[in-house]
């Protein structure tokens, strides 16, 4: 156990390290403006300095992710099933849930206020938009690979449609919807993020500000904090897949 | 509906090119130029606020002078920064942006201020009555603002704004015609015109009257530009002054030059952009002492306000945030 710790988290430690001295000494001794580009510990002491700032921000933000991301992983679960059920449908729709994909989130944002109003339901439907897509496309490929013969024992039996989804196809996609939600909860903090600029409010505003006031330390820290929440939405599905793959996928019992 | 650029675009422009302007590092190397090349950074698109500027360069203002004016920049160019690392030798920004850099430990100074008064104002409704920017606040409603100006500080400091709901700017008056009981930022030159034309009745609020009034369209360089080159500064400035009294006499060819490059911006918006921006310019301080000129004072004044906002930690000098060009040629001297 101590040693997987070891393993899983001197590399990347090692890396942060690295990387924030040499950024420090780097910008220091190249003698670049802090306009153009903080230290990396001008960067923290911004954070710390404006945290009664950016802590509220980054709940807000935090909350709006939320909400964006449980109604991609619900509308997008429930989409991907009704696409599964067959291939006319599937050919009939899914071209059109690419559209989600392709849709420049920073071009439409504006009308998102103008839809939804200035505040959280315009940042939830950026987080929505950006992340539902790849919620679609990863559990209906999963959905789509259930083994024919597994399909045909269920059908042997009398199975009824329900168990046939409840208990073959839906556990069968779990490693492909959980892939899905790993992208998707990146996305949704970027998409958030739009949204805040647009319609007000978290760590969007935060940047915004910070940009207008010529703050790039500021800047910087906001962008980190927005990181930050990316990685915790990371390592919950990560968590997640660990506990809900471990008695069926090999994958997750060995690392 | 000229300002059709979202923030959230302004920011990722800004971002890139502060990432390029990192990138491509050597102070100085690209300005200098023996063939009297000159770079200005703009902060928007060509619009009657830049008239002086694309006047001086129609009637050749800057080549009798030996310069070659060149234009880069535009909405969410870092023009501050791109001055600070050399890129440009002049730019456009605002008076407190000056005095933020200088803050941030930059010498970044201003030589030339377009606007005496300051061109950004809130526009109404005029149908709710209102007649004041207290009256406005009193009522309450939404402002859309870019979020972390200054003056959204000066008003929080000196009004009520409990009753406001602040929602950010994004570049489109769209919101504002849909809700008699919104409120946003404008530019004089552009905002309350277009929402005009399309069936709206704006009114207009400065935001100078609030007591607030930074120069704005301010040209900036480096204070070791101003003060080591002063004839090249000179000359630069007095091509600009010669452009402005032409645009201000007659701004139709100026015009007409800037439309081509800005298609969203039709001809008659621009005829009634410069004929609102007028009084802003040329006031009786600038009658005086020249179009572009700057007082000590108000440069003390702006350091205290924006001190007093939390925005700066101490006002830098006044004198040392400007370089009054009329003290090397031959406009009268003023009173400092």
């Amino acid at each position: 156990m101590k040693r997987r710790f070891v393993e899983n988290f001197l590399p990347p430690a090692a890396t942060f390290l690295l990387t924030t001295a040499a950024a420090e000494f780097g910008i220091r001794a190249a003698g670049i403006s802090p306009l153009l580009l903080p230290t990396p510990s001008a960067v923290a002491r911004a954070a710390l300095q404006h945290s009664p700032t950016l802590l509220p921000a980054l709940a807000m933000t935090a909350q709006a992710v939320a909400v964006g991301l449980a109604l991609s992983i619900a509308v997008g679960l429930l989409v991907a099933i009704a696409l599964s059920t067959s291939r006319w449908v599937e050919r009939a729709f899914y071209p059109y849930a690419i559209f989600f994909q392709i849709v420049p989130i920073v071009a439409i944002a504006p009308l998102l206020v103008i839809w939804f109003g200035y505040g959280m339901r315009a940042v939830v439907a950026a987080a929505f938009i950006v992340s539902v897509f790849p919620v679609i496309a990863n559990s209906l490929a999963g959905l789509l690979s259930v083994d024919p013969a597994l399909r045909d024992l269920f059908r042997l039996y009398g199975a009824s449609g329900f168990a046939q989804l409840w208990k073959l196809s839906l556990p069968w996609a779990l490693p492909n919807v959980l892939t899905g939600l790993r992208i998707a909860a990146g996305l949704a903090v970027i998409g958030a993020i739009v949204g805040e600029f647009v319609g007000g409010g978290g760590l969007g505003v935060v940047v915004l500000e910070a940009m207008r006031q010529q703050r790039t330390d500021l800047v910087f820290a906001a962008v980190l904090h927005a990181a930050a929440l990316g990685l915790a939405l990371f390592a919950a599905v990560n968590a997640t897949s660990h506990f809900a793959l471990r008695r069926w996928h090999s994958q997750e019992t060995e690392p | 509906m000229s300002r059709l650029f979202g923030p959230h675009l302004v920011v990722a422009i800004g971002m890139a090119t502060l990432l390029a302007i990192v990138a491509c590092g050597s102070k100085d190397a690209a300005t200098r130029d023996a063939a009297g090349k000159v770079a200005l950074a703009l902060n928007w698109k060509p619009e009657p606020e830049f008239g002086g500027l694309y006047e001086a360069e129609r009637i050749d203002a800057f080549a009798k002078r030996g310069l070659t004016l060149e234009l880069t920049g535009g909405p969410g160019a870092p023009v501050v920064q791109m001055v600070e690392a050399g890129k440009v030798e002049f730019g456009i920004a605002a008076a407190d942006e000056v005095m933020l850099a200088r803050d941030r430990g930059t010498d970044i100074v201003a030589v030339f201020a377009t606007y005496q008064t300051n061109p950004q104002g809130i526009m109404v409704h005029a149908a709710r009555g209102l007649h004041s920017l207290a009256d406005l606040f009193a009522a309450g409603g939404t402002l859309a603002v870019e979020p972390g100006v200054a003056y959204t500080k000066f008003f929080e400091k000196h009004y009520d704004l409990a009753k406001m709901r602040i929602v950010p700017y994004g570049y489109s008056i769209a919101p504002f015609l849909n809700d008699p009981t919104m409120a946003q930022q404008v530019f004089v030159t552009a905002e309350p015109i277009a929402a005009r034309r399309q069936g709206a009745d704006p009114q207009l609020f400065l935001i100078a009257e609030s007591g607030f009034n930074p120069y704005a369209a301010v040209v900036i360089t480096t204070g070791a530009r101003a003060r080591g080159e002063t004839k090249r500064v000179a000359d630069f400035v007095a091509a600009l002054r010669e452009g402005w009294r032409g645009y201000l006499d007659d701004p139709t060819q100026a015009n007409a030059l800037m439309g081509q490059l800005n298609k969203e911006m039709d001809a008659e918006t621009f005829r009634l952009g410069a004929a609102a921006q007028q009084p802003l310019i040329e006031d009786a301080f600038a009658k005086q002492y020249g179009v572009g000129a700057m007082s000590l004072e108000r440069w003390a004044t702006l350091g205290k306000q924006l001190q007093e906002l939390g925005l700066i930690d101490a006002p830098p000098a006044p004198q040392d945030c400007f370089v009054q060009v009329e003290a090397l040629g031959s406009a009268p001297q003023q009173p400092r």
